[in-house]
């Protein structure tokens, strides 16, 4: 028997308290220099790095250090005119992840009238495929994650009747696993980014009754280690993400964020200790540089940093503005847009 | 950045570094732009594939390059290369793949191009790719992106299911902590050995092999997660019926509720409403407004007076239609409730193997009293044997739990006040009383089955450990006339439900004054703080 529990130890020296100035300071100035190494790299992404800095600074009430008119006109050059889709940057092609970010991106500014709305309509529409499920764009992958970004960015448009919402549905809950959890299509793994993607699809569509919530909320507190961070599947290792490399593809897939959000929209948060959370995401700060990383000790990067404050906001943290655990934007948003994703009754 | 170690370095190292990353950074610009307007130009050629192919090697996940290869290969396709050439592309195409795959064994865009060409291709080599799967299973047995391109192969080239599951099978004897196996194999086995006849979802003498194999799985190491998932799946293996369990005909509503969320399809054709034997017509609401809900109203314009002979037909999941009979006391309404049921049903083996089992555990135990996954195990044994004759064992337990495993000490409570809620209603749905008050020791943390309730007028919940999350689900109380929720932790009532109450106690909770007063303003019953 020589099984050692893959967790990581919290040093003594690590952040204890939120660095609020030192991540709106850190995201402010991120991409400022367009020569940066990372930044040009990411570029393949860029829609999505905008939504997370942009929701990020939201949270902290730092918005204003965002160069808004800059961002609203970028959005605008990156939708495809034929296709009503949006790309993550000029030069590249339209996807449901990035079409996902623009759109959010511009319900925080709430300036949906800065893109062709029928044409994102469209867009979603068109990928809708027989069986219920999504396609990512034109070139046939299907994932549940798609599906995510179907209804999360129809009910933030008002139009989620135009896609078939009950096959969307069922196509979802064709991919609940003997766990209770979920993976990308039928057959696959759970998995708690992709979990969180499928509960956030009931949660717009208010279909949570369909989830067996004990067994998945078990499954889920089960991912909390000692060190108080969470894994995304058993026998893992904890972080605030999944991976560095299929985060930037699957944009949604985050692990301590994804466990706790679900968690909440099951309205069990409480199956997890708070306490030891709180202090592995704060451990997950950099003291200098501002911003999180996945886990303690790593480079940060904006899309932790995102997560990492939406995190400490669903754990109630007063200096952090209210999360909404479906969307991962702020409360007063969709509050303003009259959304109300359901929470499952306990 | 995932994964990735922040290392402190001198600054000489730190600007050789920057130097290298900017001529790295030219390179790639260059190549980028180079691309971008050959695309413009329509210049969809070798050229333009060899260097999409040079940047993607080493940055994988740029989606939009391997779009336009798609792109350039379509060409090729449609005019009509050569069968061998054509073929010689595709080739180079999944060996960028492989290699891509190599730096990034998680790459989502590699592996979905690895796919389309497969499935474009005319001379797909499908056992190829399945020997690839097992190569890349020995180096990552967890990578679910492998996993489920394995899957893709299999319902590509359909070998028989049992090849596959005794692939499951291999893999978890060299190693139990193989989630993803134990995840695999779930999928499968309900497939081979379903249980028709019994309607149990797994055929039994398949179910207790199953259960063995779990068993040796956590014999050998009970600190490995991956087996307990498994086997509290086995465990809930049983056929599930949907009850209706009480129903209340008053003057002013009708309601009916049931073990499950049903939509309103489920209802009307499930549920029919009999006065002085006339089928009654009406209208069917939800509770909540929801599609799927456990409590729905039926408004109908009959009118109810005393001395009418109610009853209510219910057909259940065999489609065998059940009569449910109505009661009534002086100045109460008609009710009808079922009886209660919540014991699983295993085929006789399967218990015989469960007790063999809970034995061996409590052997375990024994040498480590503080053994979690032991205890829980053993725990879980109990309830699902026999939850009612275990019922103060399995308390005892839940509470050294909360000790013992004091991440998840909220679920433990949980699951103490369901178990508990489970084992008063035996009693309650005996007596005609029409009140509900908690009758065991430990306190309430959540409201489960509470529509089994929706008849009383009276409920007490007061002394209990409820937050304030809990008060949406108090919209189940239709009937409800007395309210306590006196001594709780509620701090907001934001969330409260629109109910037809007389009275409602609401002291000692941390409430806002100011909240109180409002509520005081805008309802029309007594509110005591």
């Amino acid at each position: 028997m020589s099984f050692t529990t893959k967790d990581v130890v919290l040093k003594e020296e690590r952040p204890k308290t939120l660095l609020l100035q030192k991540h709106s300071d850190y995201l402010a100035s991120y991409g400022l220099n367009k020569d940066d190494y990372e930044y040009c790299m990411t570029e393949y992404l860029r829609m999505s790095g905008i939504y997370w800095s942009l929701t990020a600074m939201e949270l902290m009430g730092q918005s204003h250090r965002m160069p808004k008119e800059d961002i609203i006109e970028f959005i605008t050059s990156c939708q495809d005119s034929e296709s009503g889709g949006v790309s993550a940057s000029v030069g590249h092609d339209p996807h449901m992840l990035y079409t996902l970010s623009a759109v959010q991106v511009l319900a925080m500014y709430n300036r949906i009238d800065a893109i062709d709305v029928e044409g994102v309509v469209r867009f979603i529409k068109a990928m809708q495929q027989e069986d219920g499920s999504f396609f990512g764009d034109k070139w046939g992958e299907v994932d549940t994650r798609f599906s995510f970004c179907a209804v999360m960015c129809l009910s933030l448009l008002q139009r989620l009747d135009a896609i078939d919402v009950n096959k969307a549905v069922d196509f979802v809950l064709s991919c609940m696993n003997f766990d209770g959890g979920f993976g990308s299509k039928p057959g696959s793994e759970s998995h708690a980014g992709l979990i969180y993607c499928c509960v956030g699809t009931l949660s717009i569509c208010k279909r949570m009754d369909a989830l067996h919530a004990d067994e998945l909320a078990w499954w889920l507190c089960e991912r909390q280690l000692p060190s108080g961070g969470l894994n995304g599947r058993p026998e893992k290792l904890p972080d605030l993400c999944y991976s560095w490399f299929t985060m930037y593809q699957s944009t949604l897939t985050i692990k301590t964020y994804t466990t706790q959000s679900s968690l909440s929209m099951l309205n069990r948060i409480h199956w997890v200790d708070k306490k030891n959370l709180e202090q592995f995401i704060l451990a997950c700060q950099d003291a200098e540089t501002g911003g999180f990383s996945d886990r303690p000790g790593d480079i940060t990067d904006p899309f932790h940093t995102l997560f990492g404050l939406a995190g400490l906001s669903l754990l109630g943290n007063p200096s952090i503005k209210p999360v909404n655990p479906t969307y991962c934007m702020p409360q007063e948003t969709i509050d303003r847009l009259k959304l109300e994703p359901q929470i499952l009754h306990i | 950045m995932h994964g990735r170690v922040k290392v402190r370095t001198t600054e000489e190292e730190k600007a050789r570094k920057e130097r290298e990353r900017q001529e790295k950074l030219k390179i790639f610009k260059y190549a980028m732009q180079k691309i971008q307007s050959k695309r413009k130009s329509s210049e969809l050629d070798k050229e333009l594939l060899e260097l999409t192919g040079k940047v993607l090697s080493s940055n994988p996940d740029i989606y939009t390059l391997w779009n336009i290869r798609r792109d350039i290969l379509n060409i090729f396709r449609k005019n009509n290369e050569a069968d061998e050439s054509l073929s010689q592309m595709f080739d180079a195409e999944l060996h960028l793949t492989e290699y891509c795959l190599k730096i990034n064994p998680k790459s989502y865009c590699a592996w979905h191009q690895r796919e389309w060409v497969l499935t474009t291709r005319t001379d797909p080599d499908w056992s190829t790719e399945l020997s690839l799967c097992n190569t890349y299973l020995k180096l990552d047995s967890r990578n679910f992106h492998t996993w489920d391109y394995r899957r893709f192969v299999v319902s590509q080239c359909k070998p028989p299911l049992k090849v596959e599951f005794d692939f499951t099978t291999d893999k978890l004897l060299e190693d139990f902590s193989n989630y993803s196996a134990w995840h695999y194999r779930s999928k499968m086995l309900v497939e081979l050995y379903p249980d028709l006849e019994g309607g149990r979802p797994i055929e039994d003498s398949h179910h207790k092999h199953e259960l063995k194999m779990v068993q040796s799985a956590a014999f050998t190491d009970p600190d490995d997660t991956s087996a307990w998932f498994y086997q509290r799946w086995l465990l809930g293996a049983v056929k599930t019926t949907i009850r209706l369990v009480t129903y209340v005909i008053a003057p002013k509503k009708a309601t009916f509720a049931f073990s499950k969320h049903v939509d309103l399809s489920f209802v009307r054709s499930k549920t029919f409403l009999l006065i002085n034997n006339q089928e009654i017509v009406g209208e069917w609401y939800s509770c909540t407004g929801n599609m799927y809900d456990v409590l729905w109203v039926f408004k109908h314009w009959a009118s109810i007076t005393d001395a009418l002979d109610i009853k209510v037909m219910y057909e259940n999941n065999d489609g065998i239609k059940e009569e449910i009979l109505s009661s009534k006391c002086s100045n109460s309404p008609y009710i009808g409730r079922t009886e209660i049921d919540f014991e699983r049903k295993y085929s006789a083996p399967v218990v015989e193997e469960l007790n063999n089992q809970l034995e061996a555990c409590r052997q375990l135990l024994e040498l480590e009293p503080d053994s979690k996954w032991t205890l829980l195990t053993t725990t879980v044994f109990l309830h699902c044997i026999n939850s009612r004759l275990n019922y103060k064992e399995v308390m005892e337990n839940l509470k050294t739990l909360k000790n013992v495993d004091k991440l998840r000490a909220g679920y433990y409570s949980d699951l103490i006040t369901k178990w508990s809620v489970e084992e008063q209603l035996y009693s309650d749905y005996k007596s005609d009383n029409r009140q509900f008050k908690v009758r065991f020791t430990e306190t309430m943390s959540s409201l489960p089955h509470l529509q089994y309730y929706s008849f009383c007028e009276e409920v007490d919940l007061s002394n209990q450990n409820l937050s304030s999350k809990v008060l949406p689900s108090l919209i189940v109380l239709q009937h409800c006339k007395k309210l306590s929720l006196a001594n709780n932790k509620l701090t907001s009532l934001r969330y409260f439900p629109i109910l037809d109450l007389e009275e409602l106690n609401l002291k000692g909770n941390e409430l806002d004054k100011n909240e109180i007063e409002l509520l005081k303003t805008s309802k029309n019953y007594n509110i005591i703080y």
